[in-house]
C-alpha cells in the first residue's frame, strides 16, 4: 500500500522524514505529490535505500484555467512518474477526467468543486483515477467535516455506479498527519466504505507507479513489445 | 458495591498507541483522554462512544515522543482505532499517532508493543536551506527549528 504525501516546502516535513514515518507505519511506498509551484528537493533512490520504502516522484498540478492546466500536465508528464491534478473547480475537474494522460484527479469535491455521472463515466473511460481524500475527515471538525462526509458519500456512489477507478489518500502535509493503513481502513469502514475499497485505493497508487515506470522504461516499445537484454 | 461474577464482567481489549509531536510540545494524560472522548463522540456518536468506552490507562509523553494504553470493550477495537486516527491535535498541539498493537491484558500490551524509554535528544546546529538553524535530533530524526515552527527532517537531509 502506498500513501501520497506533500513534503517540505509544500508541507512541514521533508521527503526523507515522510518516508521514514510511512515505512514505520507499514506502507510499501510513498508518492511525493507536491504542488507544481512548490517542488521538493530530494534524492529518491537514497531515501528509498535508507528506509526500505519506495519513493515515487509525482506532482500535483494546480492551475486556474484548463488551458494552463493542459500546458502544465504536458510539461510534467514526461518528467514525473505520477501526475495528479489539483481538483476542486468544475472546469478543472472536467478537464482532468477527459484527459487520459492524467493519472489522478485529486479531491474533486473540495471548495466549490462538484462531480456527476457524466464526469464519473468519463473518468472510467479515460482511466483517470478519482481520489477519495480522507484528510478533511481526519483533521476537520464540525460543519466542514459533515460536508466532507456528504461529499465523500456522493462521490463514492457516482464512482461505484460508473465503475470508475479511484485512489484513497489521507493527503498528509507532515509526518504527524500520516495515519497507518489499518487506521485508514478502520475509519473507511465507519464512514461507509468497505475495507477492500480503502485497501484497493491505497494499493492503486502502487499500480500507477509500477505501470508508469514500465511505460517510461527505455526497453518499452509499444504495448506488448519490449526490448530484452541480450549478449551480442 | 459487590463486584460482578466473572461471566458478567466486561471483557476489555488494550490498544498500544504510539504518539509523536514536535519536540517543544507538552501533552498530558488528561488532555489526551479528553481528545479520545471527543474523537469517539464526533465519529461514533454518543451510542458508539458509550459502546467503545475508550479509557486512557497509561500515558507518557516526553520530548516529542510518547505512548499510551487505551482500554476499549472487546469487539469495539476497530471503532476505537478509527476514532483514534481522527485525533489530529491535543490541546491544539499537532500529534501523529498509530496503534502498534492490541492485547487482552495490560501487561501483554506493555511487554509486546510499548518501546522502552526513548533515546535522549540532542541539540544541534544544522544548515537547512542555506541558513544555520537550531535543531533537535534523536537517532535518525531531526526536527529543525524555523522562524515559527519546526520542519521534520532526518539525517539524510544534512549530508
Amino acid at each position: 500500500m502506498y500513501e501520497a504525501v506533500h513534503a517540505h516546502p509544500d508541507g512541514d516535513s521533508t521527503v526523507a522524514r515522510q518516508a521514514l514515518t510511512a515505512a514505520e507505519y507499514g506502507f510499501e511506498g510513498i508518492v511525493v505529490r507536491n504542488h507544481g509551484d512548490d517542488p521538493a528537493d530530494y534524492d529518491a533512490a537514497a531515501v528509498a535505500d535508507a528506509y526500505g520504502i519506495d519513493v515515487a516522484d509525482g506532482v500535483e498540478v494546480r492551475a486556474d484555467t484548463t488551458s494552463q492546466a493542459s500546458g502544465l500536465v504536458g510539461n510534467h508528464r514526461s518528467k514525473r512518474t505520477v501526475v495528479v491534478v489539483h481538483g476542486g473547480d468544475r472546469a478543472i475537474n472536467r478537464f482532468a477526467v477527459e484527459n487520459p494522460t492524467v493519472d489522478v484527479l485529486a479531491h474533486p469535491m473540495r471548495d466549490d468543486g462538484d462531480f456527476n455521472h457524466v464526469l464519473a463515466n468519463a473518468a472510467a473511460e479515460n482511466g483517470v483515477r478519482v481520489e477519495f481524500s480522507l484528510g478533511p475527515v481526519l483533521r476537520d471538525s464540525g460543519g466542514s467535516r459533515v460536508r466532507a462526509l456528504q461529499d465523500l458519500r456522493k462521490l463514492r456512489e457516482l464512482i461505484e455506479d460508473a465503475d470508475a477507478p479511484y485512489v484513497v489518500s489521507a493527503d498528509p502535509r507532515s509526518h504527524l498527519e500520516l495515519r497507518g493503513p489499518r487506521e485508514l481502513i478502520a475509519l473507511g469502514e465507519r464512514i461507509g466504505f468497505t475495507a477492500d475499497q480503502i485497501r484497493g485505493g491505497l494499493e492503486a497508487w502502487g499500480y500507477l507507479v509500477e505501470r508508469n515506470r514500465r511505460l517510461t522504461d527505455d526497453s518499452f516499445v509499444e504495448p506488448g513489445v519490449r526490448l530484452d537484454e541480450t549478449d551480442g | 458495591m459487590k463486584h460482578l461474577p466473572k461471566h458478567l464482567q466486561p471483557r476489555w481489549r488494550y490498544l498500544a498507541v504510539e504518539l509523536e509531536t514536535w519536540p517543544d510540545a507538552d501533552v498530558d494524560r488528561r488532555a489526551f483522554q479528553r481528545e479520545v472522548w471527543y474523537a469517539a463522540q464526533n465519529l461514533l456518536g454518543d451510542t458508539g462512544s458509550a459502546d467503545a468506552d475508550a479509557t486512557v490507562l497509561r500515558f507518557e509523553h516526553d520530548d516529542g515522543l510518547g505512548h499510551a494504553i487505551v482500554r476499549v470493550r472487546r469487539g469495539q477495537t476497530d471503532a476505537a482505532r478509527a476514532a483514534l486516527a481522527c485525533i489530529g491535535s491535543v490541546d491544539g498541539v499537532p500529534v501523529g499517532l498509530r496503534v502498534t498493537g492490541t492485547s487482552g491484558t495490560v501487561r501483554a500490551c506493555e511487554e509486546k508493543y510499548i518501546r522502552g524509554p526513548a533515546e535522549p535528544f540532542e541539540q544541534r546546529h544544522v544548515v537547512f536551506e542555506n541558513a544555520e538553524r537550531r535543531a533537535v535530533a534523536r537517532e535518525t530524526r531531526v526536527d529543525v527549528r524555523t522562524d515559527h515552527t519546526f520542519v521534520g527532517a532526518t539525517d539524510l537531509d544534512f549530508r
